[in-house]
């Protein structure tokens, strides 16, 4: 017992260090449902009430670009709006097709906190529970998608966003419906990579690269991204390179986007599944 | 109770420093100075190396709570915090040892706190990017990180602490 006392003494900073460092891998390792756990609600209140203030500050100095983008979405939206009522006029009657389009809603949020500089990045946004933010929504910028609502406290949530290794979306290359696996390599934030794309498939430069539709998270047809022309073979497929639509170093304002008819998709699914 | 507070200031005051305007800095993904290292670096030369390493491990939790990467940084501080007395040991003769002071560059010379400052740093940030990966998929890329940021956090370190002996 005293030989036991005298060892734990002598080497008592060692034995700190290795308890420490096993405490720190162990959080580690059990902490991919860190964005779930109670501990992090409370720091997610503290640290989204500091850079709220801070996003506030700062946000004045992007109101350009901002304004820009808001401007080209209107553009866009202006376009759409003239297509749906100029074909209204020749006879036909706008309907809203409830398989894909009438299903989603869309809250808009702004950025409050972000990074592209680690290999798991997160986003938070000003919007929480109380505002009917759930996990599981997808998160949109004007210009393409951003990632999943992961958690929520009540004034805030938290997405993993696309630069984040563990993040997968189904996408697809919109000329010719062929869909991939889109994923980021943890090197560029510029640049994420699309691949399962068969050879055989003709790809080139600048083809736009959207969501799939084929989980019910995003609706299909969601700008995400342009072919950069660079390609990787390997085994029966090639991956692709992407130019992400979304400039994630300059997200400010984003939307939430809900799926109404989700559950019961999915209750459909594991139903025939099963 | 003098130097509590003033370590206390110091730890609140990196810690603000490094998630207010550091974490927001980002130069083409390969650099990521962490700065509120310098904490460590600086507490007294004759701290007790238990009282170092709990220390290290709450700077490196408090940041981890802050950035969503709970154990990761903490890993890092509490590997720097460990290797710390050894990095020490073989620059400061024992008299030095026993006082109060903080490693400076001021007390013992620019050189030799260079020497100090850039080996800790790297330490930590080889830990730090090579857990936060987890793996060794883009080794030389998680190199070059490491040995990027090691020489901007050096850099400030340097800096902050040029800026604190000159008050």
């Amino acid at each position: 017992m005293r030989s036991l006392l005298y060892f734990l003494l002598r080497f008592k900073t060692l034995i700190l260090f290795l308890v420490l460092e096993a405490v720190a891998l162990i959080m580690i390792t059990t902490s991919h449902n860190y964005h779930e756990t109670v501990l992090y609600g409370v720091s997610r209140n503290i640290s989204g009430f500091v850079a709220e203030r801070v996003e506030k500050g700062t946000y004045y100095f992007r109101l350009r670009d901002v304004n820009e983008e808001l401007v080209t979405e209107n553009t866009m939206l202006k376009k759409r709006l003239a297509e749906l009522t100029s074909g209204s006029q020749e006879g036909f009657i706008p309907m809203h097709d409830s398989v894909s389009g009438a299903n989603y809603t869309y809250l808009n949020a702004r950025v409050i906190s972000n990074s592209v500089n680690k290999q798991k990045n997160f986003i938070t946004l000003d919007r929480g529970s109380k505002h009917g933010v759930a996990v599981g929504m997808g998160v949109a910028s004007p210009s393409g998608v951003v990632g999943v609502v992961v958690g929520v406290s009540r004034n805030y949530s938290v997405v993993m966003s696309l630069l984040n290794t563990d993040f997968r979306l189904s996408a697809s290359i919109a000329r010719n419906d062929y869909f991939g696996s889109l994923a980021w390599d943890g090197t560029n934030y510029r640049y994420t990579r699309l691949s399962e794309i068969p050879h055989h498939v003709a790809v080139n430069e600048g083809d736009t690269i959207v969501t799939s539709g084929y989980s019910a998270i995003f609706p299909a047809g969601l700008m995400t991204g342009t072919l950069t022309g660079k390609q990787k073979k390997g085994g029966d497929f090639v991956s692709l390179e992407v130019l992400l639509s979304a400039d994630f170093k300059k997200l400010t304002d984003v939307y939430v986007i809900g799926n109404l008819t989700k559950d019961e998709r999915e209750d459909l699914e594991k139903e025939v599944l099963q | 109770m003098n130097s509590l507070l003033r370590y206390g200031g110091a730890f609140v005051l990196l810690i603000a420093l490094q998630l207010l305007i550091f974490n927001n800095i980002e130069f083409s993904g390969y650099v990521n100075p962490f700065v509120y290292l310098m904490f460590i670096l600086i507490l007294p030369v004759s701290i007790p190396s238990w009282i170092l390493l709990l220390l290290s491990f709450f700077t490196g939790f408090v940041i981890d709570l802050f950035s969503g990467t709970l154990g990761v940084h903490a890993f890092a501080t509490v590997l720097a915090g460990f290797v710390r007395p050894w990095v020490l040991s073989l620059n400061v003769t024992a008299e030095a040892a026993e006082t109060e002071m903080s490693p400076s560059s001021y007390r013992s010379g620019l050189r030799w706190f260079l020497i100090y400052t850039v080996t800790i740093v790297f330490v930590h940030h080889l830990a730090l990017f090579f857990v936060e990966i987890f793996s060794l998929r883009h080794f030389l890329h998680t190199v070059l990180r490491v040995l990027l940021s090691t020489a901007v956090t050096s850099f400030f370190i340097v800096l902050f602490d040029f800026i604190r002996s000159r008050r």
